[in-house]
């Protein structure tokens, strides 16, 4: 089962001539070198991963926000928040940047909320200077606070239900590709979206904004 | 009323094509509709753009790395020159053979929809033997998809050291662009054998993939390919028939 939805092969690794290497840290490690050291808490292996990564991920905030403070806050918050929650990033579990990726999922998801709010608060405000009866909705917007849930309960998946998942929705694979890509047999692969999309249709119903709004 | 498999529903949920006997049933059965819409949420949800995988990558302005260090008190730093990674972020290796666009997928079952209405009662022409070759063992009258006017015959010749050709005679307009390619499908689309080429006013013979199981792979298919270098269906087929044994 390892095998299945097993890290990329090893990026082989590239020293450039002028770059000096720090004491100690030898030549450039290759990306599961890369996760280990981080899930370790070696300060290195976070610039490392910045190096490498930081492209990708700042490429999504962007994606999301335009360019501009609110991705750079996206960005920065992900590679923070991933740092101080390393203990939980699990190197057999996948590649470390497809966690960063994870991560920065949630920083996008948590700026929506916050922007939510902040209109919000902004139209109140207007309604108290217009004098109108205020008639208060859900504090956010239910489809922004059942994201971020929904983000967590993936999070809670084992693999390879998580990849299969991930790849059906971020990818927009179909269940033949990600069986393809996986070597999952198609049965397999039909069997995990079913129980995942139950799973998550089951956190929504119980703790969803939207049902209970 | 044969509902459709949960699995199927779920698939439905991600907006996959269903094979057209389950499609067919999801347009009348509200329970399954109800069913796909609620587990429907979570994907409208999450499958937004704005969390899709990465694709381009941005370098970040460096007051980035300046708050992260701030931040989390580190003091190592990336190179300000380090090279982006060229790997994708994804977390499986690529596919060795480039998957289907989803775009043919949906040609071909709107197109297969036409097969079951149609094509099945067609399909049977006369089983005959032809002097030259040996009994044919299945055959197929292909009738013409949408305004394509195209049609044709074919039979599925076994020869006497055991191999299997299709033989196709295919009455179609010459293409400007592009080329005539046969294929055999599974009557759910969802499996297909590219057998070859043939010209618009031509008979071909086709060798048959050793151990093919053609009660399987029943249907015969017709598509127009562009000269693309893409080898996938291009789901632009122009006739189909039903293999009858």
């Amino acid at each position: 089962m390892t095998g299945v939805l097993e890290r990329r092969p090893d990026r082989v690794g590239t020293v450039t001539t002028d770059v000096v290497p720090r004491p100690g840290s030898g030549p450039e490690p290759d990306d599961a070198e890369v996760g280990r050291r981080f899930a370790a808490g070696d300060e290195q292996a976070l610039a490392w991963a910045y190096e490498r990564w930081a492209g990708q991920v700042h490429g999504m905030a962007v994606r999301a926000f335009g360019p501009g403070p609110d991705a750079e806050d996206v960005t920065q918050q992900t590679f923070v928040s991933a740092w101080a929650g390393r203990e939980s990033f699990r190197p057999d579990q996948g590649p470390l940047p497809a966690w960063l990726v994870g991560v920065c999922r949630h920083k996008i998801a948590d700026t929506w909320v916050r922007r939510d709010r902040q209109r919000r608060a902004a139209e109140a405000v207007a309604a108290e200077a217009r004098a109108a009866p205020e008639t208060r909705g859900p504090q956010i917007d239910a489809a922004v606070a059942d994201r971020v849930l929904l983000l967590g309960e993936l999070e809670q998946l084992g693999q390879p239900q998580r990849g299969i998942i991930e790849l059906a929705f971020f990818e927009d694979l179909t269940h033949a590709q990600i069986a393809d890509r996986t070597g999952l047999p198609l049965g397999t692969v039909k069997s995990h979206i079913r129980r995942t999309l139950e799973r998550l249709r089951n956190r929504l119903e119980v703790d969803g904004a939207a049902l209970h709004a | 009323m044969q509902h459709c498999t949960p699995e199927q529903l779920a698939l439905a949920a991600l907006r996959e094509l269903l094979p057209a006997t389950d499609a067919a049933h999801l347009l009348a059965c509200a329970q399954c509709r109800a069913e796909v819409a609620s587990l429907q949420r979570s994907v409208d949800l999450l499958a937004v753009p704005q969390l899709a995988a990465p694709s381009t990558p941005v370098p970040p302005p460096p007051r980035v790395w300046d708050a992260i260090a701030a931040a989390t008190g580190v003091t190592a730093a990336p190179r300000p020159e380090a090279p982006a990674a060229p790997a994708p972020l994804a977390a499986v290796p690529p596919a060795p053979v480039p998957a289907r666009p989803r775009r043919s997928r949906l040609l071909l079952a709107a197109a297969a929809a036409l097969v079951v209405g149609a094509g099945i009662g067609a399909g049977a022409v006369a089983l005959g033997n032809r002097d030259d070759d040996g009994p044919a063992v299945a055959a197929a009258a292909l009738a013409p998809l949408g305004d394509s006017g195209a049609s044709g015959e074919a039979r599925v010749v076994e020869r006497a050291d055991g191999s299997r050709v299709l033989e196709l005679d295919l009455t179609a307009a010459d293409l400007e662009d592009g080329y005539y390619e046969v294929w055999l499908l599974d009557e759910a689309v969802e499996n297909l054998v590219s057998l070859g080429v043939v010209r618009g006013g031509g008979e071909v013979t086709l060798a048959l993939p050793p151990g093919l199981d053609l009660g399987e792979y029943r249907v015969v298919d017709v598509s127009v390919e562009p000269l693309d270098g893409d080898p996938s269906h291009s789901g632009d087929s122009v006739a189909r028939g039903v293999l009858d044994s």
